[in-house]
Parts: C-alpha cells; structure tokens; sequence
C-alpha cells in the first residue's frame, strides 16, 4: 500500500498548537470572560480588603486577635473566589467551543483526515486551554500581587496551594465541557450538560450535607469539595491526583467519542474500559496519601510532637462518634479533632452514630460520648478537643508523647491596606489592556506564515480574479 | 486499486445503501452518479470511514483496509463544510498547507488553480458558495493521498466556474492520484469522468465507461442521462 509522505514540517503539534491559539484568542469568548473576571476579582478583592483592615483595627490593641488574621483567609480565598466563579459557569464555555465549532462547521471531518492522530489535536487543544487558563488566571495573580505591594503578607506554599486547587478544579470541568461538546450536537446543549454536571455536585453537597453513609462519600468526590480542602490549605495527594485522573479520563472519552470513525458499540467498550483503568488507578494512589498542611498557622495539623507520636500508631483506631452531623459539638470536632486523626493516624476508622439529623430531640444517656477503641482496649470522652482527646489515645496505645521541638507560634498578619491602586487596576488599566489584547487577537492569522507564503500572499492579492464568487 | 465489495448500511429500518460493489483504478476520474438521496454521500462517509457500515469491506491494492487507516490513502471533501468560518482564507489554506507538509509553490499553485486571490482575506464565513466549494477544492488540491474524493464538486459553481474546475480536476488526476467524485449533474460528470457508477436507491446500477454503459442499454450514441434512465 502507498504510504504518501504527509508530515507536517516541525510534527503536527507545531502546526495545532499555533492554530489552536490563535483560534481561542480570534473567538470573543476568552475577552468577555476576562473583562467580566476582572470586575469580579476587583471587586472581590477591594471587598475582602476592606474587611481585613477592619478587623486588622482591633488587632491593634489586642494581640489575641492579630493572630486569628490570616491572608490566606481574610483575602485570598475570598479573591480567588471569582475565579471560581469563572471556572464554573465561563471558562466551560471557552473548552466547549474548541470542540462543538469544529463539530458544528464540519472542520472535524477534516481534521480526522490529517496526517496525525486524533490524540495530538486533543493534545494541542488541551495545551492551549491550559495556557489560556493562565491566562484567565491572570487577575487573581495580580490581586496577590497588589495585596504584596500594599505592604501584605504572602505565604507562598498556601498560596501556590489555593492556585494548584483552582486549577486542579478547571481541569475537571474542562474535562466535562469537552465530553460534553463530544457528545452534544450543538454548543448550547454542551453548555447545559456541563452546567447541569457543576449544578449536581452542588446538590449532592447540600444533600450530604449533615448525613453520613454513601451520600457523605459521594460527596467527598465532588469538585466543590475538593476544592474546599485546598481553600483550607490542605494538600492532598489522593485530591490533586484524583483530579487529574477524573479530568484525564474525561478528556479520553471526549476524545473517544468525538471520533465519527469509531462504531458506538466500540465507543461503549473502550469508554468503560477508561472508566475501569481510571478507577483502578485512582484506588492504587489512595493507598498511600500524602497530605501537607501549607498553612503558616499551621491550623490543618497537631502539634509536631503529637503528629509524630500518632504516625507511630500501627495499629487500627475506631472512633465511635455518637452525635448528630448537624450538631455543632460534631461540626467542632470534625474540624479541630477528627480530620486531624485522619491525616495523623495511618488506620483510622471513624463512625458517626445516631438517630437525627440535628440532635436537637436526642434522649438517649449516651448521646455526646465520643468511643475510642485501640488495640483491644477501649475508653470513652465527651471531650471534642484535642487537649483531652490525644492523651486518651495515648493511654490506649500505651505510648509516651514524642518529644520534638514544636513550630513558632503563628503570629498573625493584622493590616489596614488601601485599595485606590487596585481599584484602578481592575477598573481601569487591566480592562484597557484586555480590550487592546482582543482587537490585537483579531489581527493574528491562524498559523503563522512563512515569509514564502506572505510572498505569496501579497502576489496573488495583485492578481485579478477571473469570475464572481 | 480501491476495490469496495458489498457495502451496506442501514438507518433504521430503511436500507441507505445495499451490497455496493464497484472499483476504482488508478489515475481514473470515477462519477458516483446518481439523484439526490441515491446514498451517494453515505457511501463517500462511509468509504472514508466517516460512518460505520453494516456490511461489507473496502480494499487497497488488494488488501483490507480498516476504517482508522483510511486517511493514509484517501482524503474526502464533504460538501457541507465550512471550515473555520471566523478566519481568512488565506489562514485556512495555509493551515492545511502546513499540515499536509506541503512547500508554499504548492500552496501558491492551488490557490492560482481556482483563482482564489481575491477572497484571500476573506473570512470564510463570509464567501459566497462558490469560492467556499473553491476553498474546499484547493484544500483538496493540497492534500497528497493518492485518491481524493469530492462529494458534489460543482455544487454552487456557474457554468464557467464548472467549465474551469472540470479543468483543474482533470489537472489533478494523473498516473498518482485518482479521483472519486459524486456528481448529481449528469452533464457534468459526463464531460469531466472517465467512468461511473450508477447509483439508485441504495445500490448500484451499472459500472463502466460511457461506451460500456451504452452497450447494457442496447447501444446507440446516447447521453448518459439517457443512459442512466434507461439503467435505473
């Protein structure tokens, strides 16, 4: 069989990637998202400021306060809040149209016939929307930036966390869009099944909000909730991972069935076959999970020496925890004792027992009893701090509390920042500069020509035509 | 050189295309002639692996080749296709110029060929259906699979327009490449194919050169529409 030499000069990627750019930078898109992405940033971040300065008042006199002020907190979750925003309900919009215009105008036809595999155009399309998503990313950036030049301090690794989150999110819901856009025939029906799959984790939040059992672990998978723990300054790698592997496998099977060339029955065998490999690979890496705590407070762990002493247990831990979901003594004790123990103690196995929701009408003698069991032994507490509690586990294991120098107590970052820059930044300057990046998009050919070809062009324009079009 | 043996394919309970069988030889112009709705699309889908088929195989040089590998050998040009509606012409050429590795004399020839000059800063969405199917021809003419098919070249082309790319066509037909084009204008595909493939309600009605094809309907220095009506 004749086998034509049909390869692009420097690979495929070197042609797509280019084209791919400069197609998401010709469509509108991309410039509406960051004109409205900069208003939302500005004003998420001169709001959040304003706040902090506030409580940064009081902080003056009283050191106790100073130490609760956190940036991380007080400005830049709240800040990057927007881009959250835009990951969800803009950004879909950028990933589908990459897919959906090719499928729309008939250009896929064309593109399955070009001499490289569907893989490198999926691959070149994945490459620019990361690009452009650091793109959108920009204004955050330069909220941290400004927060930085007015004096504020940045603490780098929870930073970089919280940014690691945001993008760990975008990576999963451009995996939706793009599946969405394979299987939808037209945009706005990719737009309404991306919508509808970030509405749905929302639901499944407040549904499990407050209940245990298969709903709580659904809703552990869900994107609002892997984002919550790098918003709280946790990293975990069984999150970052799964995230990737989630985004992965739907970019796959977007690419499964985009491909007009492949039967359906074949499409079903090899989407499930992804599904199986995804679930098997995100199993194996939940085995061991690393998680770090990139807070500068520290607040996401125990005490160095406790955390060296509960790392050294072998054995199981049950902790029977006989309160309500909704009860605030459980909602304390989840966040300063329990999701501790998890990342502390290597096996560990929690049970939340009762018989409502709230606890409000509980009447039962033992309800606020909080059951540990180590080793064969047993003790009981309705303590939910960890002051009580780690002595208790402990004096079940039989151990002594390692001795390890312990971190400098955290000691806050009060300030009274002034927003006029900001305000002319995201108000003003950052939107000119937008609006002058979109007319300048508009300009760009498709590839880049070479000078040959720009000859070329500038010869046959000279040309008279010889009909009517 | 393309041999297609008992092609078959079904929408629902309707038969599109039934036990299609033909070939094709190199260097040949071949017109898939037949009215609109005959399945003459279908069958460019599904020979150019677009569409599964329910039955049958299609083979190169006596070999079987799979849906996946046809692009090696054969690149098809649908007919409602509009590529990258928001960029110029010229960015549109130039992309598939570079894709298919070819040098800029050959971009610069291809554009010449079908006179495309003037609409090169024109976004394509903007053409006229004309030079849109002159667009698609050039990329057609800058692809170098061996054989190209073309689903209603002509479609939105005056008569010089026609006259001119039946030129072009001829042009790009030689002893490496061989054209497979569905044509619904039976004067058309006369004055431009060397041989047909009469196709009526799913299957095929006839093979051969005009000669051949005179000679199943009784003889006589017919037309091919007289032909084709005798046949089908």
């Amino acid at each position: 069989m004749p086998s034509p030499e049909i390869r692009p000069r420097g690979g495929p990627l070197f042609v797509l990637v280019p084209k791919e750019w400069r197609d998401t930078l010709a469509g509108h898109t991309i410039w509406v998202l960051l004109l409205l992405l900069s208003a939302l940033v500005g004003y998420s971040y001169t709001q959040a400021v304003s706040l902090y300065g506030e409580a940064s008042k009081s902080a003056q006199q009283l050191p106790e306060v100073a130490r609760s002020l956190s940036p991380l907190d007080g400005v830049f979750v709240p800040t990057f809040g927007a881009l959250y925003l835009a990951n969800t309900f803009l950004f879909p919009f950028i990933a589908i149209r990459t897919i959906a215009s090719e499928k729309q105008t008939g250009s896929l036809k064309l593109l399955l016939q070009l001499p490289c595999s569907l893989s490198t155009v999926v691959a070149a399309k994945l490459f620019v929307l990361l690009a452009v998503w650091l793109i959108v990313a920009v204004p955050c950036l330069s909220a941290v930036a400004l927060w930085s030049l007015s004096g504020g301090h940045v603490g780098w690794a929870e930073v970089a966390n919280l940014f690691l989150g945001h993008l760990l999110y975008a990576a999963v819901v451009v995996g939706v869009a793009l599946l969405a856009a394979a299987l939808a025939e037209s945009s706005a029906t990719a737009a309404i099944l991306t919508l509808a799959a970030t509405l749905a984790f929302w639901v499944l939040d407040f549904a499990a909000a407050g209940e245990g059992g298969v709903l709580k672990n659904l809703s552990n998978l869900s994107l609002t909730t892997l984002l919550r723990g790098f918003e709280q300054g946790v990293f975990s790698s069984t999150a970052a991972l799964g995230a990737l592997i989630a985004g992965a496998l739907l970019v796959s099977i977007a690419g499964i069935w985009v491909d007009l060339r492949i039967t359906l029955a074949r499409k079903l065998l090899t989407s499930s076959l992804a599904v199986v490999l995804a679930v098997g690979v995100a199993a194996g890496v939940a085995i061991h999970p690393l998680y770090v705590d990139t807070t500068q407070d520290a607040r996401n762990s125990f005490a160095l020496a406790d955390a060296a002493t509960l790392a050294s247990l072998d054995k199981p831990l049950q902790v029977l925890v006989r309160l309500a979901p909704e009860d605030p003594r459980y909602i304390d004790f989840e966040r300063k004792v329990l999701s501790k123990l998890r990342r502390s103690v290597r096996h560990i196995v929690v049970t939340p027992q009762s018989e409502t929701r709230s606890g409000l009408f509980e009447n039962s003698d033992s309800y606020g009893v909080v059951l540990y069991r180590y080793d064969g032994k047993q003790a009981e507490s309705r303590s939910t701090g960890e002051g009580e509690v780690l002595p208790l586990i402990y004096g079940l294991a039989g151990i002594e509390r390692k001795a390890v120098p312990d971190r400098d107590p955290y000691p806050g970052y009060p300030l009274q920042a002034r927003t006029d820059l900001a305000q002319v930044w995201f108000y003003a300057l950052l939107p000119l500069l937008i609006v002058a990046g979109w007319a300048l998009a508009q300009r760009q050919p498709m590839v880049w020509p070479s000078p040959a070809s720009q000859a070329i062009t500038s010869r046959i324009r000279t040309r008279r035509p010889f009909h009517g079009g | 050189m393309l041999k297609v043996q008992n092609i078959s394919r079904r929408f629902g309970p309707m038969f599109a295309l039934a036990d299609i069988t033909f070939t094709a030889r190199r260097g040949e112009i071949l017109g898939l002639i037949g009215p609109n709705g005959a399945g003459k699309t279908t069958l460019l889908e599904i020979l150019s692996g677009m569409l599964s088929a329910d039955g049958g195989s299609v083979l190169w040089e006596g070999s079987l080749l799979p849906a996946l590998r046809r692009k090696q050998v054969m690149f098809y040009l649908p007919e409602a296709v509009t590529p990258y509606p928001d960029r110029r012409a010229i960015d549109v050429l130039a992309l598939f110029a570079q894709l298919f590795g070819q040098p800029d004399d050959r971009l610069a020839a291809a554009i010449e060929d079908l006179a495309l000059s003037p609409i090169l800063p024109t976004r394509v969405g903007a053409l006229s259906k004309g030079y849109r199917r002159r667009l698609l021809l050039a990329l057609g003419l800058l692809a170098p699979q061996p054989l190209i098919m073309i689903d209603e070249p002509f479609d939105g082309l005056d008569l010089k327009q026609t006259r001119e790319v039946t030129g072009v066509l001829r042009r790009l037909c030689g002893a490496d490449r061989t054209l497979l084009l569905s044509i619904h204008q039976l004067s058309d595909a006369e004055r431009l194919c060397d041989r047909f493939v009469l196709v009526s309600g799913g299957s095929v009605r006839g093979e051969g050169n005009l000669e051949d094809l005179r000679a199943r309907t009784g003889g006589g220095h017919v037309s091919l529409e007289e032909v084709f009506l005798a046949l089908t």
